[in-house]
């Protein structure tokens, strides 16, 4: 491994931290518009292993943000592709495919340190939430147009998905979702997750409510 | 005093993020919505409830961090000091 690729971020965070980092396990499901940029910012960034899970073919409206793909890519499936392309930017990292949709049956792997929810629906959302083992930091995202919002909860000690999303069913039709957004809530969920695995989350039981509109931010206590 | 609080498109229709309401005794989720669309020039009351007066989904409601629909919707018991708020989430990803 080329000893300084981290030397820039470990002028910030330090050696500690990036060790951490580097021992680290984390899931990503879905890999679109926000799983897309959240994996690859944690291979830059040097994550010991990434478990992916995701069921998607690449289609044209994907591409306005799904930052791992491109033209020649449309009609195949995501999952090989983001594996392989993560493989090209930081051959470090292990990445594990988890080809399949989540659903009430889902088993979420062992030895995980932190979930990053990059899912398109609260069906699955709420399954995955659901799934995981006691002590599990999970980190949620999602957008529509120009707001989003972050999360964090602690399975077992934090109010479930499902609980504190009661009632938010899936909409009709599809979800507008731009470039800048899509990429700003997922750079905002990979801040979180690197404070997770440093055992100092922001947004424990706390919703990060961002509007691209006019540059709002809120915090919605759960 | 009642707290009222809007997130993210809910804020962007009202311009605004917060307000008080009086407490009365008896009141409601419901009572306070009503209370707060009289006192608010915006009329926002129709991107929560339907024809029918039942909460639209897509929008949460929550009461001291706990959501309605575990409680007891919209007659869930408002005391005084008490936190309403008012979230559409984002569903896209």
């Amino acid at each position: 491994m080329v000893t300084d690729r981290y030397a820039r971020q470990v002028l910030h965070w330090g050696t500690e931290k990036q060790k951490i980092i580097e021992e680290s396990s984390l899931l990503i499901a879905g890999v679109g518009g926000l799983g897309a940029t959240v994996s690859q910012l944690l291979v830059r960034a040097g994550v010991g292993r990434l478990c992916l899970v995701d069921d998607g073919h690449l289609d044209w409206p994907d591409l306005n943000r799904q930052t791992l793909y491109g033209e020649n890519d449309v009609g195949k499936a995501k999952l090989p592709l983001a594996k392989e392309r993560l493989n090209q930017i930081n051959s470090a990292t292990e990445i594990v495919e988890l080809q399949g949709r989540i659903d009430e049956t889902f088993q979420i792997p062992t030895a995980i340190d932190g979930v990053a929810d990059c899912l398109d629906n609260y069906q699955s959302r709420f399954a995955l939430y659901n799934s995981l083992a006691t002590g599990t930091y999970f980190v949620h995202g999602g957008l529509d147009g120009d707001h989003g919002q972050v999360l964090t909860l602690l399975s077992g000690e934090s109010q479930a998905l499902d609980t504190v999303f009661a009632g938010a069913v899936q909409p009709q039709g599809s979800i507008p979702v731009t470039p800048d957004n899509a990429v700003i809530i997922a750079g905002l969920m990979v801040n979180e997750l690197f404070s997770v695995l440093w055992k100092t989350p922001k947004l424990l039981n706390r919703c990060l409510v961002i509007s691209l509109a006019d540059f709002h931010i809120d915090f919605l206590d759960v | 005093m009642i707290q009222i609080q809007f997130f993210s498109l809910i804020r962007m229709l009202l311009k605004q993020d917060a307000t008080e309401i009086t407490w009365a005794e008896g009141d409601t989720v419901q009572s306070v919505l009503e209370k707060t669309q009289a006192e608010i020039a915006t009329p926002f009351l129709h991107k929560l409830l339907d024809e029918k007066g039942k909460p639209y989904t897509g929008t949460i409601i929550l009461v001291n961090r706990k959501n309605i629909l575990h409680l007891q919707d919209l007659q869930t018991p408002v005391a005084d000091e008490d936190v309403l708020a008012f979230f559409p989430p984002g569903a896209g990803g």
